[in-house]
C-alpha cells in the first residue's frame, strides 16, 4: 500500500510528461472501449429487434406440433386439441400466452390470379394476446371471433392478387377426405408486415377453417406460446415436452433457423470486435509505453542508482500503464454512457427499411444498457492492456543502472 | 586508524573480448577513510567512472573484491545491492540528474519516501537541506525551473538526505560556470568538515582537485598516486 501511495503520484507526472502521446492512447483506448460497448448495445437492441419483430408475427417463444408436421404440413400431420396436461402445462405463469392454430398450405385465387399460400385458422382473441398481426392491420378489420367467415390478407399478397378490402376470395386446400375444397371469402382487412408472411399467410377463422377441410373434432396444426418476462425458455420447452411426450415441442431457435443464426452471430460479433479493437489498442499502448521508457532509460538508470529496486521500477511503469488505459476505461465509459443515453429515444432506421426487412429487423432500434456487459467489456480491455503494458515495464525494470545511465536523454 | 568505508582490493574491469578487450580497471587496490574529502582525477577514459561505479555498488567488477562498511558486494543480489546504495551511498551526478517531475523538495524526499520514512519527517529533513543548501524558498520548483548550479544543489542534498556513509559524484561540476562550480564545492566542504560526511569526487577539474584534501590520480585503469595534503 505504501509502495502504490508512493508511486501512484509518480506515476500519474510521468503521464503527462508527454501530453500529446498520452492523449493520443487516451484516444485509442477511449475510442475503441466506446465502440465496443455502443456496439454491443446496438447489436444487442438490433438482436432484440428482430426477435421481438419476427417472432412476434408468427412463431412466438415456441411451438407445439404433431410429429412429422414440420417436415410435411398436411392434414394427415395434424393434432388433438390440447389434453388436460398440456393445457395445465400452458396455463402455468411462466406461459405469456398461447394460441391453437390450424395452419394448411393451400392455394388463394382471385379474378386474376392464383397463388400458394398458407391459410391459418386462428382465434382472434388468444391471437391478440400473442401475436403483432392483429395490430398490423391497415385496412378494415382483424377477426372478430373463432367462426369469423371473413378472410384477413396480407397487403403483397392482395396487391398481386389484384383484390382488395370488400372483394371475395376462392381458398382450396386439401380436405379430411383428400380431396380439395374450395370455399369463398369476404376480404374482411388486409395486414401490414414483411413481405414474406404478407405473401404467405392468410387468416380466417379456426373454426371456419375447421369446417372448411371437413374436421369433426376440433384438430389443429399448432399451438404457439410466448413465455413470461423472466422465464427460461429451454426449462419451459422442456416442461411442454414432459406435458405432451407424445408431441413435437420446439423452441423458436429451432424453428427460426435464420432468426436463431443472426442471433448467434450478433451475440458473438461483439467479441471479434472487441478482438480488433484490443489488437489496435494493443499496438498503440506498446508502441507509446516502449517509446515512453525508451527515453526515460537514463532516468530508470538514476532510479536505480537511488536504491529503487527492479520490481519498484518495474511497479512505477505498470502503474503508469494501469493509469493511463484506467483513465481512457473511464473516458471511453463515459462516451459510450452518453452515447446510448442520446439515442435511447429510439435510432430510426426507416430508410433502410428495404434492407431491414431482409434481416427481418424493427425500424426503430433502441439501444439499451447492459450493465455486466459493460462491466466486463470495460475490465477486459484494462486488464488485458495492462497486461500488454508489463512488457514495456519488465523492459524497464531489467536495465542494468551504469547501462541505462549511459543512455543519452 | 579507523576502518575504511570503502575497500577496494585488486578490482579489475574489463569490457569487450579478445582483442576488443579494454582494461578499464587494473587490481586496483584503495581505501576511502570516514571523513575523506577525496578526488579521483585522471584524463578521460582513465577509470574515474568505472571506479566510482564499483564503490557506489552500481557495476560489478570483473575480478577483485569491493567492501562497503565492511560487507563485500560480490556475493549481493540486485535486490540487496538496491538497499544499499539507498541506505549507505549518496550520488552527485552530472547535471540533468533530478526526477523532472519532481519539485526540489520532493527529489530530496524521494530517498527518504524510497526507505519508507514518514511524511512529515522527511519533509522537515527536505526543508532542512534545502536550507543548508542555500535553496530556502525554492522548494516548490521543478528542476527546469532552477539554473545548473540550483540543480546540483538539490542533487547534493537529495544525496545527504538519508545520512549516508558516503557521497560520490561524479564530474558534478561538468556543466558549470567558475562561480558555481565554486559555491558547489565550498557546500561540499563546508559539509565533509562541519559534518564528517565522506565524499569522493571524480573530476578532471583542477577547480575541484585543487580544494579537496586527497588526490588519487588515475591513468589507464591504475592508481598512479594518491596523495593527502
Amino acid at each position: 500500500m505504501s509502495a502504490l501511495a508512493t508511486f501512484a503520484p509518480l506515476a500519474w507526472r510521468n503521464l503527462w510528461r508527454n501530453p500529446r502521446r498520452t492523449l493520443i492512447t487516451l484516444i485509442v483506448v477511449s475510442v475503441g472501449l466506446w465502440s465496443v460497448l455502443f456496439f454491443n448495445s446496438f447489436l444487442v437492441a438490433w438482436g432484440e429487434s428482430s426477435k421481438d419483430e419476427v417472432l412476434g408475427l408468427l412463431v412466438g417463444s415456441g411451438q407445439i406440433h404433431a410429429p412429422g408436421y414440420m417436415d410435411d404440413p398436411n392434414i394427415a400431420t395434424l393434432m388433438a386439441p390440447p389434453g388436460p396436461a398440456l393445457l395445465a402445462a400452458l396455463n402455468a405463469p411462466e406461459i405469456a400466452a398461447w394460441s391453437a392454430r390450424l395452419v394448411l398450405p393451400g392455394v388463394a385465387v382471385s379474378e386474376y390470379k392464383t397463388l400458394p399460400a398458407n391459410i391459418v385458422g386462428v382465434d382472434p382473441e388468444a391471437e391478440k394476446r400473442l401475436s403483432s398481426i392483429p395490430a398490423k392491420v391497415v385496412q378494415g378489420r382483424y377477426l372478430s371471433g373463432p367462426d369469423d367467415t371473413g378472410v384477413v390478407l396480407g397487403l403483397s399478397l392482395a396487391e398481386r392478387l389484384k383484390t382488395g378490402l370488400g372483394r371475395r376470395v376462392i381458398l382450396m386446400s386439401q380436405n379430411v377426405d383428400g380431396a380439395m375444397s374450395e370455399q369463398s371469402f369476404d376480404v374482411v382487412g388486409l395486414y401490414d408486415a414483411d413481405k414474406a408472411t404478407e405473401d404467405f399467410y392468410l387468416f380466417t377463422g379456426r373454426t371456419t377453417m375447421s369446417n372448411f377441410i371437413g374436421l369433426k373434432n376440433g384438430e389443429i396444426a399448432e399451438i404457439t406460446f410466448t413465455i413470461a418476462k423472466n422465464a427460461q425458455l429451454e426449462s419451459v420447452v422442456a416442461r411442454l415436452a414432459q406435458a405432451a411426450p407424445d408431441l413435437d415441442v420446439r423452441s423458436w431457435k429451432k424453428i427460426a433457423l435464420f432468426l436463431a443464426t443472426t442471433d448467434a452471430f450478433m451475440s458473438n460479433f461483439i467479441f471479434i470486435w472487441l478482438g480488433v479493437v484490443f489488437a489496435l489498442m494493443a499496438i498503440g499502448i506498446v508502441n507509446t509505453q516502449l517509446m515512453a521508457v525508451f527515453e526515460r532509460t537514463h532516468e530508470f538508470g538514476l532510479l536505480r542508482a537511488l536504491g529503487m529496486k527492479p520490481r519498484q521500477v518495474l511497479l512505477l511503469v505498470t502503474l503508469e500503464g494501469m493509469l493511463l488505459i484506467g483513465a481512457g476505461v473511464l473516458l471511453g465509459v463515459a462516451l459510450a454512457v452518453a452515447t446510448i443515453l442520446g439515442l435511447s429515444g429510439g435510432v430510426d432506421l426507416s430508410r433502410f427499411a428495404a434492407g431491414l426487412e431482409m434481416f427481418q429487423s424493427g425500424q426503430v432500434i433502441y439501444p439499451g444498457f447492459d450493465v455486466a456487459r459493460m462491466a466486463a467489456f470495460s475490465a477486459a480491455i484494462w486488464g488485458l492492456g495492462v497486461l500488454v503494458a508489463l512488457w514495456p515495464a519488465a523492459r524497464a525494470a531489467s536495465l542494468s543502472p551504469v547501462e541505462a545511465m549511459r543512455h543519452e536523454t | 586508524m579507523s576502518e575504511p568505508i570503502v575497500s577496494c582490493r585488486k578490482v579489475t574491469k574489463t569490457f569487450g573480448k579478445d582483442e576488443l578487450t579494454v582494461h578499464a580497471l587494473v587490481e586496483v587496490d584503495l581505501d576511502i577513510l570516514p571523513g575523506d574529502f577525496a578526488t579521483l582525477a585522471g584524463p578521460s577514459g582513465s577509470g574515474k567512472t568505472t571506479l566510482l561505479n564499483m564503490i557506489g555498488a552500481l557495476d560489478h567488477p570483473t575480478s577483485g573484491e569491493v567492501v562497503i562498511d565492511g560487507e563485500s558486494l560480490s556475493g549481493l543480489s540486485k535486490n540487496q545491492l538496491s538497499d544499499l546504495r539507498l541506505h549507505k551511498i549518496g550520488f552527485v551526478f552530472q547535471a540533468y540528474n533530478l526526477i523532472p517531475v519532481l519539485s526540489a523538495r520532493e527529489n530530496i524526499e524521494f530517498v527518504l519516501e524510497l526507505q519508507g520514512v514518514a511524511k512529515d519527517k522527511r519533509r522537515a529533513r527536505a526543508e532542512a537541506l534545502l536550507s543548508q543548501v542555500g535553496l530556502e524558498g525554492l522548494g516548490h520548483r521543478r528542476p527546469s525551473a532552477l539554473s545548473g548550479g540550483q540543480q546540483q544543489r538539490v542533487a547534493v542534498a537529495r544525496a545527504l538526505v538519508s545520512n549516508p556513509r558516503i557521497v560520490l559524484a561524479d564530474e558534478p561540476t561538468a556543466n558549470l560556470d567558475s562561480k558555481t562550480t565554486s559555491g558547489l564545492v565550498d557546500l561540499m566542504q563546508a559539509l565533509n568538515h562541519e559534518f564528517g560526511t565522506t565524499f569522493v569526487i571524480g573530476t578532471h577539474d583542477v577547480r575541484v582537485i585543487d580544494r579537496t584534501a586527497r588526490h588519487i590520480e588515475l591513468e589507464d585503469g591504475r592508481i598512479t598516486s594518491d596523495t593527502r595534503i
